[in-house]
C-alpha cells in the first residue's frame, strides 16, 4: 500500500483503482446490440442487419441502414449535446422539445415560400413582406428564440435558485403554449427552396457530428469545460475556487437553448412544415442519450462521445427492431429496459472499482 | 394571413339580438325557427369549419334562425347553455357534446321537454338508447380508411400489378381510435377477393408525425424489399413517406401512396403528383346537416337514429375543388 502513495493529505495514485474511460463500456454495449440483431437477422429474417447481404450497395455494408441509423437520431442528438453540458452541471433540461415546437412554428413563418405549385401560399401566416426572405432570417430567429429560451432558464436556475427541474418543466409547458398560441393550432408549411436544404439528405447528420466535434474539444480542452465538470462535481467548491458559477449556468443553459432553437431550424427544414406538437418527449429522449452514454445525473461525470454513443445505441435499435418488423410496443419496452440497465452497470462498475482497494 | 373573422362575441351578440327579436316575431309568424346550438369550443379548427357549415347553411334557409353558444369545453357549462335554451323556448338543440360521456343530462332535459335534440360530430354515450325525438349526425369513420384503400387497389389494378403486389402500413398513434380504426379499414379491404392480390410488408405506427414517417420509411428503404403502395393513417404519415421516397430516387410514378384528412400540405402535394389518395371528412357538410336533422325532427319528420355524412375521396382529377375551398 505504502507504495502506491505519492501524494499528502491521504490522496494517492492507485493503478488498479483506474478505470476504463466509461465510454469504451458503452461503446462495446453498442457492439453487442449490433452482434444481437446481427444473429437474430440470420435467424429471423435470413439476411445480415448491418452488411450487404443482397449485394445491393458497392461496399460490404448496408449503407442505406447505415445512414437511417445516425440520421432518426441526429435532430434529437443535436438536443443531446446541449443537455448533457446541462446534465453535467448536475442540471437538468426538461424544455428543450417544447422549445424546438415553439421556435419551429416562429422559425416557419419567417422561412415561408410566396408561391406553391404557381398558387400563393395557402399556409403563408403573414403578410407578403415576410414571404421569401432570405435564409439567414430565419436561421438568426431559430437561434435567437432558442437562445433566449436558454438565457431565462439559466437566469431563473443560477440568480433566483430555483430548481433546474422546476425551472425547465415551467419552460417546458410555457414553450408548447407558445407553439400553440403563434398559429391558432395550425401548421405553419411551404418553405423557400433555399431553406429546405438545411435539413436535406444527410446535412442533419453532418451538423449533428461536426457539433459533437467542436464541443467534445470545448468540454475537454477549454477553460468554459473544466468550469462546467467543476460545478457539477462541486458548487460550493467551485465557488470558493473563484469561479463565477452563476454567470457559467446562465452560459450553459443559453448554449442548450441554441441547440434546441437549431434543432428546431432542422427538423423544420427536413420536414418542410412546422407543426405545434413537433418535439413532444424529444426533451425525455435526449436526456436518455446522455444517461446511456454514461453521463450522471449526479452531475460531474459524462462526455460528449457517451452521449454521441448513447444516440447511435438509441438508432441501432430503432433500425433493429423494423428490420425484424417487430411492434413498437417491444420497442418502447426494450428501451425503458436499456436505460434502466445501462445506469445500473455504470453503477455496479462504479461500486466495485471504489471497493478494490 | 391569418383567417379574417368577426370576434366572436360579436358574432353572438348579434346571434343574440336576432335571437330576442326572432322570439318576439313568433306570435306572429308561425314559420320561424329557432334552434340552440352548443358547440364544444369556439377555438378549435375543425369544429370551427363545422360551425361555420351550420350558420351559412342557416342563412339560406328561410325563416331558421341559431342560436351559437361556445362550451369552452366546461361540460356543467354545456348542460347549462342546454337547460337555458330549453327555458327559452328553441324549436330544437344541436349539441357538439363536450364530454360524450356526459349526454345522459342532456338527453333526458330535452326529451323531458318535449324539445328535438341532435348530436353533432361527437357520438353520446347513450347512443342505444336515444328517445324519439333525437339522433346523431356524424361522419362514418369506417369510410375513410375503406375509401382510401379501396382506391388504391383500383389504381394497382389498373397498373397492372393484380398478379401480386406488397405495401407498407404507417399507423397513427397506437391508443388513438382512428388509428386503430383506418388500419383496420385497410386490412379489411385489403381481405376482399377484388383487392387480395396486396399483400403487407410490415405495419408500424409513425404516430402521426410527418418526421417519424420519414424515418421509418427510410428504415423500410434500407431492407430493400420491393413494394407498391404506402397507406398512411393521415396525410402528414404520407407526406412524410412521400418526402422519404423522393430523397431515396423512387420514382413517384412507381409506388401508390395514400392518406386520409386532405389537408393544405396534402393537397399541394398531390397537384405536384406524388399523393395519389387522400378523403376528405366534410365537416361543413357535418354542420348543414345537423341543421336539416333538427328541422326534420321539428316538423315531426322520421329521422334515422344515426344520420351519416359522407367522407369525399380526393384524387388528381377532383383535388383542384378542395384547394378552391
Amino acid at each position: 500500500m505504502a507504495d502506491k502513495s505519492h501524494g499528502i493529505g491521504g490522496l494517492s495514485f492507485d493503478s488498479s483503482k483506474r478505470q476504463w474511460p466509461n465510454e469504451i463500456n458503452v461503446f462495446f454495449a453498442l457492439i453487442l446490440i449490433v452482434v444481437i440483431f446481427e444473429i437474430l437477422g440470420a435467424m429471423v429474417m435470413g439476411q445480415s442487419f448491418l452488411f450487404d447481404s443482397n449485394d445491393r450497395f458497392d461496399s460490404i455494408f448496408n449503407e442505406a441502414r447505415l445512414r437511417i441509423i445516425i440520421l432518426q437520431v441526429a435532430i434529437i442528438g443535436i438536443i443531446a449535446i446541449g443537455v448533457t453540458q446541462v446534465i453535467i452541471t448536475a442540471g437538468i433540461d426538461l424544455s428543450s422539445g417544447s422549445v424546438l415546437g415553439a421556435t419551429a412554428m416562429i422559425v416557419m413563418s419567417f422561412a415561408q415560400v410566396a408561391e406553391v405549385n404557381g398558387n400563393p401560399n395557402p399556409k403563408a401566416l403573414f403578410g407578403p413582406a415576410f414571404l421569401d426572405l432570405p435564409v439567414i432570417i430565419p436561421i438568426l430567429v431559430g437561434l435567437a428564440v432558442g437562445t433566449l429560451a436558454g438565457v431565462i432558464n439559466g437566469a431563473l436556475v443560477a440568480f433566483a435558485r430555483i430548481p433546474p427541474f422546476i425551472v425547465t418543466l415551467g419552460m417546458m409547458l410555457f414553450a408548447r403554449g407558445v407553439a400553440l398560441w403563434w398559429s391558432d393550432g395550425r401548421p405553419v408549411s411551404f418553405p423557400t427552396e433555399t431553406y429546405g436544404l438545411i435539413g436535406k439528405g444527410m446535412t442533419p447528420v453532418y451538423i449533428f457530428i461536426a457539433l459533437a466535434i467542436l464541443f467534445h474539444f470545448i468540454m475537454k480542452y477549454t477553460v468554459y469545460g473544466k468550469h462546467t465538470y467543476a460545478i457539477g462535481s462541486n458548487e460550493d467548491a467551485a465557488r470558493m475556487s473563484g469561479i463565477n458559477v452563476a454567470r457559467h449556468l446562465v452560459l450553459v443553459y443559453a448554449i442548450a437553448g441554441m441547440l434546441a432553437g437549431l434543432s428546431a431550424i432542422v427538423i423544420t427544414s427536413k420536414n418542410l412544415t412546422a407543426q405545434s406538437g413537433m418535439g413532444f418527449t424529444y426533451e425525455l429522449e435526449a436526456i436518455a442519450m446522455a444517461v446511456i452514454g454514461g453521463v450522471s445525473l449526479f452531475g460531474g461525470r459524462g462526455s460528449i462521445i457517451g452521449t454521441v454513443i448513447g444516440a447511435l445505441i438509441i438508432g441501432v435499435i430503432t433500425s433493429g427492431f423494423t428490420f425484424l418488423r417487430l411492434g413498437a410496443y417491444y420497442q418502447e419496452m426494450a428501451l425503458g429496459c436499456i436505460i434502466v440497465g445501462a445506469v445500473a452497470l455504470d453503477q455496479w462498475q462504479q461500486k466495485r472499482a471504489a471497493s478494490r482497494s | 394571413m391569418r383567417e379574417p373573422s368577426a370576434l366572436p362575441w360579436e358574432e353572438k351578440m348579434k346571434k343574440i339580438l336576432l335571437a330576442t327579436g326572432l322570439v318576439a316575431l313568433m306570435g306572429t309568424s308561425a314559420m320561424a325557427q329557432q334552434i340552440g346550438v352548443s358547440i364544444a369550443r369556439f377555438d378549435d379548427n375543425g369544429l370551427t369549419v363545422m360551425r361555420n357549415g351550420m350558420t351559412s347553411h342557416a342563412d339560406t334557409l328561410d325563416g331558421v334562425s341559431l342560436q351559437v353558444e361556445d362550451a369552452t369545453d366546461d361540460v356543467a357549462k354545456q348542460l347549462d347553455q342546454i337547460n337555458n335554451f330549453v327555458a327559452s323556448g328553441v324549436d330544437a338543440i344541436i349539441v357538439n357534446a363536450v364530454d360524450t360521456n356526459a349526454t345522459e343530462a342532456m338527453t333526458a332535459a330535452a326529451a323531458s321537454a318535449g324539445v328535438p335534440l341532435v348530436y353533432v360530430n361527437r357520438q353520446p354515450i347513450n347512443m342505444d338508447t336515444l328517445p324519439d325525438g333525437q339522433a346523431f349526425v356524424a361522419s362514418n369513420e369506417i369510410e375513410s380508411g375503406t375509401l382510401k384503400a379501396f382506391e388504391v387497389c383500383k389504381n394497382l389494378r389498373a397498373a397492372g400489378k393484380s398478379g401480386g403486389a406488397t405495401a407498407y402500413i404507417l399507423m397513427g398513434q397506437l391508443s388513438n381510435q382512428a388509428a386503430v380504426q383506418r388500419t383496420k379499414d385497410v386490412e379489411d379491404v385489403l381481405g376482399m377477393d377484388m383487392c387480395n392480390f396486396i399483400t403487407v410488408i410490415d405495419k408500424q405506427t409513425a404516430e402521426w408525425s410527418r418526421d417519424k414517417a420519414q424515418d421509418l420509411m427510410t428504415n423500410w428503404l434500407s431492407s430493400g424489399e420491393p413494394f407498391d403502395a404506402v397507406f398512411a393513417n393521415n396525410d402528414e404519415m404520407a407526406i412524410g413517406a412521400i418526402q422519404a421516397l423522393k430523397a431515396n430516387g423512387i420514382s413517384m410514378d412507381a409506388v401508390q401512396v395514400g392518406g386520409v384528412d386532405a389537408t393544405a400540405d396534402a393537397l399541394q402535394a398531390m397537384k405536384a403528383g406524388d399523393l395519389d389518395v387522400t378523403v376528405f371528412q366534410d365537416l361543413a357538410g357535418q354542420g348543414s346537416g345537423s341543421i336539416d336533422t333538427a328541422l326534420k325532427l321539428i316538423n315531426g319528420e322520421a329521422v334515422d337514429k344515426t344520420v351519416f355524412i359522407p367522407f369525399k375521396l380526393v384524387t388528381p382529377d377532383n383535388v383542384d375543388e378542395f384547394i378552391a375551398n
